[in-house]
């Protein structure tokens, strides 16, 4: 019945909520009145938006050894979750099955695993710090530590069904994901697909008015 | 703005421990109805009816193919590691192990130190801070140390419970989940144990940085055990961390590092290793494994429960001036000295900045 369930209406659910949540929260971003800026530009909007994006990908010097860790465990989560989301060969089979109707290349299972272990170190010192340093402590919010706990449990439960050995796991990994993808549109997890938006306009901002981004 | 903090800290608070309870409800929920099976198998059958029967039939054949005192290994076509040997006779002696020494004599280990723990805080009750708190705060451990140390704690922990659950699941979960339901959370605990395992690799290695400075013995230390570390009523000296706290450090190094090591064998069998170096491993890292379980019983005692303004020390990273002169005196001392040095250099700095008489600098 919990795997009727999990298989069922609350995967449709999920996905209806995650496409949804996702599209109308970009929709209300991209599609808000904008102010008309009149003033003459100083520098290009446009550059300012690109150097914005790839500068947010390193720190700055002179903060860099304060948020070593940060960045550091930064990486290796979102690298090691990426890759493990979109080219391990059992995600794979489920988005060609039940997304996109076509496959596409899959790394080999001690990459997989390696990708695993790699996001697990980078989530579990994340949070660890976010805990522990005063500063994150008092601008998290509760919503980040709610995402944290959900995505470790979806990595958590995804690695007890590894071994594919029974069909009760492979749902509770399934079910913990639905949920993660319910609370994703109304979560701070949106900077997925926000932050590139959202450094370009703070680029661009910036970048006109000759700000050096 | 202290009562916002607060406010915010309390939330948080709250927030952890709600998502920690979710996340047991949510990993725990799929159980349930193996628990009402196994319930309901309870009564339907008696006990009588679940002993399996150990004598095979075929028990005189298989004496026959085991040749106990000829040659164990054969010749045979397949190319592998111990592709010669039809049964392994060490095998049967790590079972015994198994089962007879390292699971009840481990059990019994990890009861007593509980025990002890329990008996200890009925009798002494929490160690209170002498004339209680100063305000006065010390800086005992940086951001890193104490991301190191939960960082640890947390890999700990949950390679502790999963291998526990290998260890003892068929006695203490089969009642109560049934066959099945033991079954599901044996191969999740071995996945989550084999996955996360390597990473206690790196957590060691980070403590090993981290803290191996103030960690080496010296001489005052044996006069620490020998006063029994203060628990006694006597007041012993100690530096930044006393005999009791490097002992626990070293025992973390050398069983986690062979922890680490026989993991490793075990978790990568693909080496050309064979079963006896895998059944050697394993009685080494069940032994090692039962040992710091046990003693991290007592370390974590210490560090909430059992002495007051412990705990601070590793989520705030200060402690108050009266913790460190009550259990760590010399390092108390050392810190007040640095302290002096900074606020004598800063007032001589304040001083010359005020002075009146024109610097080179200034002159030019």
């Amino acid at each position: 019945m919990f795997e009727q369930f999990v298989n069922g209406i609350f995967w449709d659910i999920a996905l209806i909520v995650f496409f949804v949540g996702v599209i109308g929260r970009l929709a209300t971003l991209f599609l808000r009145s904008k102010r008309i800026d009149y003033s003459e530009p100083r520098n290009s909007g446009i550059s300012g938006a690109i150097m914005a994006n790839i500068h947010g990908f390193y720190p700055r010097k002179e903060i860099s050894s304060r948020v070593r860790i940060q960045v550091i465990a930064g990486y290796m989560f979102h690298l090691g979750f990426f890759i493990l989301l979109f080219f391990a060969a059992p995600h794979v089979k489920f988005i060609a099955e039940h997304i996109t109707g076509f496959s596409y290349m899959t790394i080999p299972y001690w990459a997989f695993i390696v990708s695993a272990q790699i996001a697990f170190a980078g989530l579990i010192l994340l949070w660890v710090h976010r805990v522990l340093n005063p500063v994150t402590r008092l601008i998290s919010k509760r919503s980040d530590h709610v995402s944290s706990i959900l995505v470790f449990v979806v990595m958590l439960t995804g690695c007890m069904a590894l071994a594919e050995a029974s069909s009760e796991l492979r749902a509770l990994h399934r079910f913990s994901v639905e949920l993660l993808m319910i609370y994703f549109p109304f979560s701070a997890l949106m900077h997925a697909f926000m932050f590139v938006p959202s450094r370009a306009f703070t680029g661009a901002f910036l970048g006109r008015r000759g700000v050096k981004v | 703005m202290t009562r916002i903090k607060d406010k915010k800290s309390s939330r948080i608070r709250k927030a952890i421990y709600c998502c920690v309870l979710s996340l047991v409800f949510v990993l725990t929920a799929p159980l349930i109805p193996y628990v009402i099976d196994a319930q309901a198998d309870d009564v339907k059958t008696s006990k009588a009816d679940k002993i399996i029967a150990l004598q095979s039939p075929a028990i005189n054949l298989w004496n026959e193919v085991r040749q106990r005192n000829a040659a164990s290994e054969g010749t045979s076509q397949v190319k592998g590691v111990d592709s010669g040997i039809l049964i392994n006779k060490t095998g049967e002696d790590w079972r015994l192990f198994r089962m007879e020494m390292l699971m009840p004599y481990g059990a019994y280990f990890m009861a007593a130190i509980i025990g002890v723990i329990a008996l200890f805080f009925l009798l002494h009750g929490k160690t209170r801070l002498p004339g209680g708190r100063t305000g006065e705060l010390l800086l005992r451990f940086t951001l890193n140390q104490r991301t190191a140390h939960w960082f640890a704690a947390g890999i700990f922990w949950l390679l502790g419970i999963t291998g526990l659950i290998l260890l003892y699941g068929r006695f203490v979960l089969i009642p109560l989940l049934g066959a099945d339901g033991f079954s599901i959370t044996a191969s999740a605990c071995k996945e989550m144990h084999n996955l996360i395992g390597p990473l206690f690799i790196l957590a060691v290695f980070a403590l090993l940085v981290l803290y191996i400075k103030d960690n080496f013995f010296k001489l005052s230390d044996l006069t620490w055990i020998a006063k029994g570390g203060g628990m006694l009523g006597v007041h012993v000296s100690a530096g930044r961390f006393n005999a009791g706290e490097k002992i626990w450090f070293w025992l973390v190094m050398i069983f986690g590092s062979l922890l680490c090591i026989t993991g490793l064998i075990l978790d990568f069998s693909v080496f050309g290793q064979g079963r006896e170096i895998m059944a050697l491993s394993h009685v080494i890292h069940g032994i090692s494994a039962l040992l710091l379980i046990s003693v991290s019983f007592g370390h974590i005692y210490l560090g909430t429960i059992g002495v007051e303004g412990t705990l601070e020390g590793m989520t705030t990273g200060y402690v108050d001036a009266s913790w460190a002169k009550s259990h760590h005196d010399h390092w108390y001392e050392e810190m007040s000295a640095v302290s002096e040095a900074v606020k004598s250099a800063e007032k001589d700095t304040e001083v010359g900045t005020a002075s009146p008489s024109p610097s080179p600098a200034a002159g030019d």
